[in-house]
């Protein structure tokens, strides 16, 4: 009797369980992100006007209840879908005890519909509403963001869709991918770890034990040429990523690994997946075992058909890929953190419920010589011939090793460097900056697949300035990790007097040369940035990222009057000052 | 007078308002950032070869922004049972600024001395260099001149090996040497003690990380031969038990 009562009441438990979770998944996952996705001349069901509500509530995250801010009840926030040629109207109400703001990461629009509180506007003040109006004059894969302190981290964002005026897809099915990374602490708690202890999160260092390997295997000298240069510059050649898998969860769509978010196709259709970084800190490498990805646009536009087997995408960067899966089998899609301390998973499959093998974790990369400026006396080291092989294959490669034989501006540009001219903000300079744009990156130079590289990337069309720039602006990526000090030209924002001018109108060149031993996605507000990258037409890039000790050059039209944010988008790069207001009058 | 506290005013104000172009009442996109962090390095119980057990610590507190900070070190170390006051080995007070990437400049003033009523403290000036050396030696030089004018000179250094990810070695090395003779606090000019100690760390949070270790402390020079003259031991020998922690 007792017993029998007792079952029941387990049984009652266990199901009330179960509809509890069922309601809290329910509640995580975006509406929006379900398994049928988009297709090809589906109506668009987008509001004339859209209402948001950031908050924050309590919302299972992977295997725990977590405290995200969420919009409109869920995160990542809702997709919103807007018409090229619309005008955008977004009203945004704040729910939060403190101010907040959003953000439309790559949209082209007037300064004070930015939403980059005391750049473009004040902020949102809580329980007051924020009225955007725009017209959208783009089409593609974007995001929008908060850009008020850390509330990014705590999930404030979603992703933010622009169909053509024709409505074609150029593809059968579409889903939107947007990868971020969670964590269960206080975002300023995160901040303030990584400012007093170096190292933090890093649970991948060189141990002594690999340090004996290493001279068993190459011998006591050139073990110790190997550890010598990093020991005198106090450096780790492990130090990939600032925060890592020992803090993150990574999410697809808002989903971990286990919860596996999962994508419907038909054999044989043409699916676009939308793949968005809208992480705080974390640069991903996307592959799907099985299937070749042909990249069509980044940044949100249109680039000439790449096909690839990975891509690493950087914080804030966004790639549209299609795939064309044949078999009647489920795939994987695998974004593994670059410095391989974690991934997420989620699924494309035929139906629900099927799964595929799910990829072991590549070995934690090493830095090697060219990230400590060393480029060119690395050249002819077998690191580069690794990169060359991956080279061979699709025509996009072959247009890649032609173009490696023509000089790039940038290569011209001669960079001058003075011991510690960045002061103490700058732990070290590039000796011998170099353009990296054909190398994958680390971890990624000697995989044996097509990786992506930006001097594949081709702009689908002739942008509308065709001017040679006038004039040139050179800056500097800065840090020092032992005080976690990030800034350009060896100075963070609270130290620079004014914003960085633009002349309205003109046609400009921007060098610049990182000085870290970090890999930083540089994202301008308001314009477009044309990758010298060798080809023509140029992509037009947000957000590029910079591997250490590399030089890149844009062009920019300035032609958007007006205050605008340049800055790093590591969040706790931003947070540490690695930021500029750029003036355009 | 008047000018040019007013030239200063208008050249400083037009920098500040221009750095975000932030309009009245707007907040700063980035603010400065303040923290701070106290962290025993050394929190421990000794078992010297004498068989006495002997309590020690040595911490440091911080408070500040990247270049500008204050900083309290402080030192010392109770003999169990053995009824006799702490011995504060130092208490310090600095205006810390970080010179070059690696490296901060320290000038404050400390004391020390036994913790007992009766006793009278030695107040100090002391100069740091803090920092990081090439090949990750962390350390920390100071000189110290007292109100006498007697000068002191204390390195410390401390090296990690990583044996996994959350288990090192550290050696450890500290000398002293004065640079005077001084006749009140019974020194001897010439380098004066040198202590040695290895320590296992294993880290339970990065937070709080306990260890075992050894030490080795001996007298030197002048200092030596006046401790053999009284009939003391100029060696000491110990192990610890302790824990590194930070908040």
């Amino acid at each position: 009797m007792n017993n029998e009562f007792n079952k029941g009441r387990r049984k009652f438990i266990k199901s009330a369980f179960t509809v509890a979770s069922a309601l809290a998944i329910a509640k995580v996952a975006p509406t929006w992100a379900t398994p049928q996705g988009r297709k090809f001349k589906d109506q668009v069901l987008t509001k004339d006007e859209i209402d948001l509500t950031i908050a924050k509530s309590p919302l299972l995250v992977g295997n725990k209840v977590g405290t995200p801010i969420t919009i409109n009840g869920q995160m990542p926030g809702p997709l919103i879908r807007l018409k090229e040629g619309q005008r955008a109207k977004l009203n945004v109400t704040n729910r939060l005890s403190e101010d907040t703001s959003i953000h439309w990461h790559g949209i082209i629009l007037p300064e004070n519909m930015d939403g980059v509180p005391g750049v473009s506007f004040e902020g949102i003040k809580p329980g007051r509403t924020f009225k955007y109006r725009y017209d959208v004059e783009q089409n593609g894969t974007y995001w929008y963001h908060s850009h008020s302190g850390l509330q990014e981290q705590l999930g404030h964002l979603g992703p933010l869709i622009i169909d053509p005026k024709d409505g074609d897809i150029g593809a059968d099915r579409e889903h939107t991918i947007i990868l971020s990374d969670w964590t269960f602490e206080d975002p300023n708690e995160v901040f303030r770890n990584l400012k007093v202890a170096e190292g933090y999160y890093n649970y991948q260092k060189r141990t002594i034990f690999e340090t004996f390997e290493d001279v068993r295997q190459h011998g006591l000298e050139k073990t110790w040429k190997q550890r010598e240069m990093w020991g005198q510059m106090r450096m780790s050649p492990r130090d990939i990523a600032d925060v890592t898998g020992s803090t993150y969860t990574y999410l697809m769509n808002g989903r971990d690994s286990a919860m596996n978010w999962s994508a419907l196709f038909k054999p044989g259709e043409k699916v676009r997946l939308r793949i968005i970084n809208g992480s705080a800190m974390s640069y991903f490498d996307v592959r799907i075992p099985g299937l070749e990805m042909t990249v069509v646009a980044a940044d949100g536009q249109p680039v000439k058909p790449v096909s690839i087997d990975e891509f690493r995408i950087g914080v804030a960067e966004t790639y549209d890929v299609i795939v064309q899966p044949k078999h009647n089998k489920a795939y994987t899609i695998f974004a593994e953190s670059f410095d391989r301390s974690g991934y997420v998973r989620g699924t494309l499959t035929p139906e629900i419920g099927l799964e595929a093998e799910v990829p072991e974790l590549r070995a934690v990369p090493e830095r090697g010589m060219a990230a400590m400026g060393m480029g060119a006396m690395a050249m002819s080291g077998n690191k580069e011939e690794k990169g060359m092989m991956n080279m061979s294959g699709t025509d996009g490669h072959m247009n890649h090793e032609m173009m490696h034989k023509k000089e790039l501006p940038v290569e011209n540009i001669k960079i001058e460097h003075s011991e510690g001219g960045h002061g103490a903000a700058a732990a070290m300079i590039a000796m011998n900056p170099t353009s990296r744009l054909h190398e994958p990156g680390i971890g990624l130079d000697n995989v044996d697949h097509r990786v992506l590289v930006y001097s594949d990337l081709i702009g689908a069309q002739e942008w509308p300035d065709k001017r040679e720039p006038e004039r040139q602006i050179e800056l500097h990526l800065t840090g020092n990790m032992e005080r976690y000090m990030w800034s350009f030209d060896g100075k963070n924002y609270t130290e620079v007097d004014g914003p960085v001018q633009f002349r309205h109108g003109e046609r400009l060149r921007l060098v610049m040369v990182n000085d870290t031993m970090m890999d930083h996605p540089i994202h301008l507000h308001g314009m477009w940035m044309e990758l010298e990258n060798g080809q023509y037409p140029r992509p037009r890039k947000h957000t590029i990222s910079l591997k250490p000790s590399e030089k890149v050059s844009l062009l920019i039209s300035a032609d958007a009057p007006g205050s605008w944010a340049f800055h790093c988008h590591l969040l706790y790069h931003m947070k540490a000052g690695m930021f500029r207001v750029v003036n355009v009058a | 007078m008047y000018a040019k506290s007013l030239l200063f005013t208008t050249a400083l104000l037009p920098a500040v308002a221009m750095a975000g172009h932030a309009e009245e009442g707007w907040p700063e996109p980035v603010k400065e950032y303040y923290t701070g962090q106290v962290l025993f390095d050394r929190l421990e119980l000794t078992r010297t070869d004498e068989e006495e057990n002997v309590a020690v610590w040595d911490m440091m507190a911080w408070y500040g922004g990247d270049y500008h900070r204050f900083v309290f070190k402080s030192e010392g170390e109770n003999i169990q049972d053995d009824g006799e006051p702490t011995d504060l080995e130092r208490a310090e007070l600095l205006y810390g600024y970080l010179m070059s990437p690696f490296w901060s400049f320290q000038a404050g003033v400390g004391t020390r001395g036994s913790l007992s009523s009766n006793a009278s403290m030695e107040n100090y000036a002391v100069v740091s260099f803090m920092g990081l050396a090439p090949y990750w030696f962390e350390m920390d030089n100071s000189l110290m001149v007292n109100e006498e004018g007697d000068v002191q000179f204390v390195s410390e250094t401390e090296y990690e090996w990583q044996l996994t990810q959350t288990s090192y070695l550290q050696p450890r090395i500290e000398f002293t040497a004065n640079l005077t003779d001084s006749d009140k606090y019974e020194r001897q000019s010439g380098l004066s003690n040198l202590r040695v100690g290895l320590r296992y760390r294993h880290e339970i949070s990065r937070e709080f990380a306990p260890y075992i270790g050894v030490y080795w402390n001996g007298a030197l020079g002048n200092t030596a031969d006046e401790m053999k003259r009284m009939g003391e031991d100029t060696t000491e020998t110990g192990v610890v038990l302790g824990a590194r922690v930070w908040f």
